[in-house]
């Protein structure tokens, strides 16, 4: 067994903020452990405390206490350092430099020689689609622009562990769809990428294990199908019958069933209309496969049958018990 | 890829990580509109003196000396807290920090890389503006002489000084205070003697003399390296060859770097424990 890349244990940070001292917790107490070459999503919503966890593993900030292991050594190690490419969140260069100047920079900070800097940043800024703007300077650049030169700097270094901080975010979705992309692409190189989202979208397919943290609390760490593939919620059923079909179902469903789950509106009816025709709201398979049964009995006709799956902000607030904070940004 | 790259290791390195973080502070510096502007104005100033100088009889040397010197000073001056204040705060600003501190150097190296960029700016600017008052005294017939380089050279200490200064205020306070601080300490350093004497003189034996004796002596005394204009024997010259002499530069140069040196190991010592939140 390898030990891993990447090892937290009881991570905390207080911020004491204004002259009233106020304090926060924006992380209290998180430990999890990131293993070689697999795709880690670090998910939760705005004001979790993703960026303050990655922060304090970046040495950008100090925790309050706790402690992690990067690569086998302490957090600001300048060995383990040059083995670590990281994106901060919305990401912002110097004005006046230009993407290949400020690659070069970069890659003179890791020790590269010109040809080599030349190579590894001509090389990115390509694979980035970053080369007709090489040259220009990165003040004129677009919030997607410097997202992609933010990846780049991260990357220029060759990096074993890649720690993304909302790298999808400011994109658009061919933008999205390039990220994800390029986070396959690493881990077919054998790289470990730890990166952070607000939305469960961009973390699903990607990524081999996730940690879900609310309010500074990691509140699951596991496959993301095992974390919310048994909570489908509900199944909406859109339909087509005459007049009197209609009635007659409304009344034999009438939403007093039985089993209803908490997260959905048992009191609000379950029939309703649309452009496509009647949709129903089935709350269990049970109760699906009843409906179903009775619409065809009736000489309907069944359009289409769709499971709800929980949704993230679903799962934070079954999770934390209340609403997840609102969207700062 | 598959070649691993050799890394150099000792101070050997971080001498070249430094030496990027300079260059890219250099560029960023001499690229911003802001300090063409003051240095068009500098080498207005000058343009002033020859008009100033044509009015004089026979003074029009000393005057394009006099005024040359003084523009590059407070011009330099200027550009001197701009650049110092902004160092650091203009990385927190904007977050350019966030992506400069987790990669392989150590925080001090940045800090000192990015000072050693001003150093570079500074020295470039005022070799330029020193290039274009030789150029104005030369077609007024005169020379510029190394009396006028060594004026120079304690006019750039003095900047370098303030600098440092400024960036040691800047690493705890608000661009703006710091500009006000620095700047108000470039005031009193330049008038250490009054305040000297107002503490031997008027206050000697009370406490307030005392304790203001004191700071005098805690604060950087900036008037040792403006020496134009002074009135010797009788005459007035620019630089007095008799007292700006190589020595006198050496002992203002020891004088700059221990003061200079002190801020930049405080402002390290503050930068080291510092979240960047
Ligand atoms: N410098 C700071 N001072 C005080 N509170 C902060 C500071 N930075 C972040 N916080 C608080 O810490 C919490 C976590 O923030 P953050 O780590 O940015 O969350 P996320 O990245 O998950 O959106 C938030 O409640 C935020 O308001
Ligand atoms: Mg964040």
């Amino acid at each position: 067994m390898t030990a891993p890349v990447l090892e937290v244990d009881g991570l905390r940070k207080e911020f004491v903020r204004g002259f009233l001292r106020k304090r926060t917790v924006a992380v209290d107490g998180i430990s999890f452990r990131v293993e070689r070459g697999e795709v880690f999503g670090f998910l939760g919503p705005n004001g979790a405390g993703k960026t303050t966890t990655m922060k304090m593993l970046m040495g950008l900030i100090y925790p309050s206490s706790g402690k992690a292991t990067i690569l086998g050594a302490a957090v600001g190690d300048i060995e383990a350092k040059r083995r670590i490419g990281y994106l901060p969140e919305n990401p912002y260069f110097y004005d006046y430099l230009s993407a290949t100047e400020y690659l070069h920079m970069i890659g003179r900070i890791y020790g590269l020689d010109r040809a080599e800097r030349h190579k590894r940043s001509s090389r990115l800024l390509e694979r980035l689609g970053l080369a007709m703007a090489e040259s220009r300077a990165m003040r004129s650049y677009s919030k997607g622009m410097l997202q992609r030169v933010g990846l780049a700097q991260a990357l220029i270094g060759d990096p074993e562990l890649v720690v993304l901080d909302e790298p999808m975010s400011g994109l658009d979705p061919i933008g999205r769809r390039e990220v994800r992309d390029l986070i396959i692409e690493l881990r077919e190189q054998g790289k470990t990428v730890f990166f952070s989202t607000h939305i469960l979208a961009d973390a699903n397919l990607l990524c081999d294990r996730v940690g879900i943290i609310v309010k500074g609390k990691l509140r699951d760490v596991g496959p993301l199908g095992e974390l919310l593939s048994p909570k489908v919620l509900r199944i909406d059923v859109l339909w087509q019958g005459s007049e009197q079909l209609q009635a007659a179902l409304r009344e034999q469903f009438d939403g007093s069933e039985p089993g209803s789950e908490p997260g959905s509106e048992p009191t609000a009816s379950p029939h309703s209309s649309s452009s496509e025709g009647q949709v129903f709201v089935a709350q269990a398979q049970a109760q699906l496969d009843r409906f179903v049964a009775a619409v065809i009995a009736g000489g309907g006709e069944i359009s289409s049958v769709t499971p709800q799956r929980e949704t993230l902000e679903q799962l934070f607030v079954r999770d934390s018990g209340s609403r997840p904070e609102e969207q700062r940004s | 890829m598959t070649d691993t790259p050799k890394h150099p290791r000792g101070v050997l390195a971080g001498f070249g990580r430094m030496w990027a973080i300079a260059l890219n502070t250099f560029r960023e510096a001499v690229r911003n509109k802001v300090l063409a502007i003051l240095v068009m104005f500098a080498v207005a100033l000058m343009a002033f003196s020859l008009v100033l100088g044509q009015l004089s009889l026979h003074e029009e040397i000393r005057i394009i000396k006099d005024l040359g010197l003084a523009g590059i000073s407070i011009f330099g001056v200027v550009i001197a807290l701009f650049l110092g204040v902004n160092l650091l705060s203009k990385e927190l600003d904007r977050k350019t920090v966030y992506a400069i501190v987790p990669k392989p150097l150590h925080r001090h190296e940045f800090l000192l890389g990015k000072y050693l960029g001003l150093v570079v700016t500074m020295v470039a600017l005022v070799v330029l503006m020193s290039a274009v008052l030789a150029g104005f005294l030369l077609m007024q017939g005169g020379r510029h002489g190394v009396l006028m380089v060594r004026a120079e050279i304690l006019i750039l200490l003095e900047l370098l000084l303030l600098m440092a200064v400024a960036m040691l205020f800047s690493s705890f306070s608000s661009p703006w205070l710091s500009a006000m601080f620095a700047g108000s300490l470039w005031v009193i350093g330049r008038n250490t003697a009054e305040l000297e004497a107002f503490a031997t003189g008027k206050l000697e034996g009370s406490a307030g003399g005392t304790v203001l004796g004191v700071v005098l002596e805690l604060l950087p005394d900036f008037r040792m390296f403006f020496v134009s204009g002074a009135n010797f024997d009788e005459t007035v010259v620019s630089v007095h060859e008799s007292f700006v002499s190589w020595a006198y530069v050496g002992s203002a140069s020891a004088y700059a770097a221990a003061y200079g040196g002190m801020c930049l190991l405080i402002a390290v010592l503050l930068f080291q424990r510092r979240d960047f939140t």
